[in-house]
């Protein structure tokens, strides 16, 4: 495994630890090695030491278990690439490997670097004949892929100058996540779901990912991105993806990929005349978060003055097929909210007539199924039930199930499933390109729209919900965001 | 075990109870409260402290202390009581404390203990995620005028937020006694011809103390239910008493005393007895409740009914008791705003 982006902040907070815990649980194959390539000149004893100390801060499975370090970090290795003869260093190392260790020219790249070098590192790839001789070669691409449609396509072409589709693993870290793997188990392993799974039961659909932090670290790469690009494009569509499908034929790679691409292909796009009407944007301001005072947005000194960044977006999307004509999907994220929530809700139409009085019902809501991916990962849902008292009184209550309280094993870190995926050959939990294209291809016209308007970018206190903004365009249709 | 073993547990709380308090003493005793009703409300409890004495020493602090989660002594439920201490001026980030604590899709009640703070921005934005707001309109320095400014406080938007006084439930046994006179056909015939009542309430030895409040809430849900009207304000009498007037819907006056009563073993503030008096076909009646006390305890109502001036009627009856454990534990039920409530009040802020 390469992985370039070696002394990044990825590699030493998320790949380094599950690489470490997928050795901890035998996981890892016998033949395997880890080359990690950056810029700056370390020794590989350097370079260990250096994981060592992330691996302890960051694993799951603190504290480290030293012999199990000592037998992984053997197989851990540097190499320093600034220019050409970088590369044939590392294919030298490869090829070492393969007698050496047995990888017999297995290779799996991993691109965590900067977006920007993607391209010069897979062009590098092809003419240095990093791929081995035999075996498999598979890459690893992090998001945000692509900035855009066109650019997403550009990135595409690029890397099929030297892999094949099947060869590409697009990451979406969501996808990882075992609450997320669980959404196609609870609608497809249980029978009693599915069939209210629809427009005919199905009042709406919200889908919230809320963050209490801010940008700080990453203000850099976030003023040209935005919450749209972040985590809208990606992690809130593929999320809608799972909720929407049709079962696929069958749960592997490519069957479940054909049906998340239906439905994003049946998205209706948002026009710029709807643009108020389905979609709403947000910036930060000063606010409390947890009690602490923090600056807005806009006060980060990396930040330009002129910026319109958003972070904050709500978007009502319709997903025009069979199963769901006319139910709106509500989506939102943003940054600096009052706290973290990842959750889908599907909220049930009302009963179509009512039997009792509407002073009892008054404690009542619509049946709600949540679907909690973080934290607290569980799924609720909620029904009326009677309160114990003399007459009728109905409110609303709780069926919960914990994960945590179920199943007494700790889930695996989104990493760890997707680098053993991936290093299995299974692309199920990857996006396609397809998939990535459609994605774009709904988000474009929106931040295209934005880009063009004069109007200033809504403001919103930290610790607040977001912008009024977000509320009216909830209020016109007659509902309200949760408060997950 | 690890912290990761107790990280997760199956949680049945019902409700979220965000109890709101300036003194010590007042959230120590909402707390202990508030885990007593554990058992038939298992909530995630959040007790806010606001020491809100300028100290020039320190900053504005908030500290969060935990109680997480404690088996209560049955093993059954799993209680979680969470204390956020907040020094000096702290009300622009309150809510940013508490809004993460609470637990999704529950409902939020809202117990504020002593006076709310209408008017400032922790008291708007602890109102804005309530469903319900609890107050003790017991402690209110002037009731008649708090009250309803409360209520006007609880619409946020188109969204409302059920306001519930505690020093209402109170009455509940009250009201149901009262009431009880006239499932008799021939006296609830007397209903439109009252022309008097009479409401004594409790107050301390030396009658400092005096707190109408739940005299006059009393009054008006009577004058509500009856379709009485205010005829005067609301005036004071001799020895801390109120006198004034209000109009049936047949335009004749009905005299309203409120009288303050020195009780042993009797809260302050709290309903000592009512009469209800009027004249129908030339014959007086009179319905009257009283309280009496036992081990120190109002225990007991007698309730009698003369007609022009003899006894007709009399029994005893147990008075249900009125400890806020049990009046929360009654409250935690109902989710909806009151209605009645709200029309006593109404008539009430018409009076002052």
């Amino acid at each position: 495994m390469v992985i370039f982006g070696g002394t990044g902040d990825l590699t030493s907070r998320k790949l380094m630890p599950a690489l470490y815990d997928l050795a901890r649980q035998r996981l890892l194959p016998p033949a395997f090695a880890v080359v990690g390539v950056g810029r700056g000149e370390l020794t590989d004893a350097e370079y260990r030491s250096q994981l060592r100390e992330a691996v302890g801060q960051h694993s799951r499975s603190r504290p480290i278990d030293q012999e199990v370090w000592a037998s992984f970090a053997e197989r851990l290795y540097y190499v320093s690439v600034r220019a050409d003869d970088g590369y044939a260093d590392l294919r030298r190392r490869l090829e070492h490997f393969d007698g050496e260790l047995g990888t017999e020219g297995d290779r799996l790249f991993y691109l965590a670097t900067p977006p920007t070098a993607y391209v010069p590192i897979v062009r590098s790839i092809g003419r240095h004949e990093l791929r081995g001789p035999r075996g498999w070669s598979r890459v690893v691409v992090e998001k945000p892929f692509g900035r855009d449609l066109a650019s997403a396509t550009a990135l595409s072409r690029t890397l099929h100058e030297v892999f094949a589709e099947d060869e590409i693993f697009r990451i979406d870290h969501y996808l990882g996540k075992e609450t997320v793997q669980n959404i196609l188990v609870f609608r497809f392993a249980n029978s009693i779901f599915e069939p209210v799974w629809n427009r005919r039961y199905v009042d709406h659909v919200q889908i919230s990912v809320a963050e209490p932090i801010g940008v700080e670290e990453r203000t850099e790469y976030y003023d040209t991105a935005g919450a749209m690009r972040d985590v809208v494009q990606n992690h809130l569509l593929q999320l809608l993806a799972l909720v929407a499908m049709e079962p696929p034929v069958a749960f592997d790679a490519n069957a479940v990929r054909d049906e998340k691409v239906k439905v994003l292909r049946s998205i209706r796009p948002i026009r710029p005349k709807e643009l108020a009407e389905r979609a709403a944007r947000g910036q930060y301001g000063p606010g409390f978060i947890e009690g602490e005072a923090v600056v807005g947005y806009h006060d980060a000194p990396e930040v330009a003055p002129e910026s319109r960044t958003e972070t904050f977006v709500a978007l009502k999307l319709f997903v025009d097929n069979w199963r769901w004509e006319g139910t709106p999907f509500y989506l939102r994220h943003g940054k600096r909210l009052p706290k973290r929530a990842t959750e889908i809700a599907i909220q049930f139409r009302a009963v179509p007539h009512h039997l009792f009085s509407e002073d009892a019902r008054e404690g009542m809501e619509p049946n709600t199924l949540v679907v909690r991916i973080q934290p607290e990962e569980g799924i609720s849902l909620k029904f009326g039930a009677k309160v114990p008292v003399q007459g009728v009184r109905i409110r609303s209550v709780a069926m919960d199930f914990v994960y945590g309280a179920s199943f007494l094993v700790d889930a695996p870190d989104a990493y760890e499933t997707l680098i053993l995926d991936a290093l299995r050959g299974d692309a199920t939990l990857f996006t396609r390109q397809d998939e990535v294209e459609e994605q774009w291809r709904l988000v474009d016209p929106v931040l295209e729209a934005w880009r063009r308007s004069a109007d200033p970018v809504p403001l919103y206190a930290a610790g607040t919900w977001g912008p009024q903004e977000a509320d009216i365009f909830m209020a016109r249709d007659g509902r309200r965001w949760r408060q997950p | 075990m690890t912290v990761d073993e107790v990280a997760t547990v199956a949680r049945a709380a019902v409700v979220n109870i965000v109890v709101v308090a300036t003194r010590e003493v007042h959230a120590l005793r909402a707390a202990a409260t508030v885990s007593e009703l554990a058992m038939r409300h298992p909530s995630r409890a959040i007790v806010v402290l606001m020491d809100r004495r300028p100290d020039p020493d320190a900053a504005p602090a908030i500290e969060l202390h935990a109680q997480l989660p404690s088996v209560d002594r049955y093993e059954q439920v799993h209680y979680e009581q969470i204390l956020v201490r907040a020094r000096g001026d702290c009300a622009d980030r309150l809510t940013s404390v508490i809004v993460p604590l609470l637990v999704p899709d529950l409902p939020i009640f809202v117990w504020w203990t002593g006076s709310p703070a209408i008017g400032q921005r922790h008291f708007d934005d602890v109102v804005a995620f309530a469903d319900r707001l609890l107050v003790d309109s017991a402690d209110f320095a002037r009731p008649e005028a708090t009250l309803p400014e409360l209520a006007g406080r609880c619409m946020i938007g188109r969204r409302r937020c059920a306001l519930t006084d505690l020093n209402w439930a109170r009455l509940t046994g009250w009201r149901e006694l009262l009431t009880q006179f006239f499932d008799v056909p021939t006296w609830r015939a007397m209903l439109p011809h009252v022309d008097g009542v009479r409401v004594s309430f409790s107050v301390d030895a030396d009658g400092r103390e005096i707190h109408p409040s739940q005299a006059l809430l009393l009054i008006g849900w009577l004058g509500a239910r009856l379709g009485w009207s205010p005829a005067e304000r609301i005036a004071p009498s001799e020895a801390g008493g109120l006198l004034f007037s209000m109009r049936r819907s047949d335009g004749a006056p009905v005299r309203v005393r409120v009288r303050p009563r020195f009780e042993r073993g009797m809260a302050e503030g709290d309903v000592t007895g009512i009469r209800v008096e009027g004249e129908r076909d030339g014959r007086r009646s009179e319905f009257r409740v009283h309280a009496m006390s036992g081990d120190g305890r109002p225990r007991y109502a007698t309730l009698s009914v003369r007609q022009d001036g003899t006894l007709a009627a009399e029994r005893i009856v147990p008075l249900p008791p009125t400890d806020v454990v049990r009046l929360l534990g009654e409250e935690l039920t109902i989710l909806a705003s009151d209605r009645v409530y709200e029309e006593a009040l109404a008539l009430l802020l018409a009076l002052s």
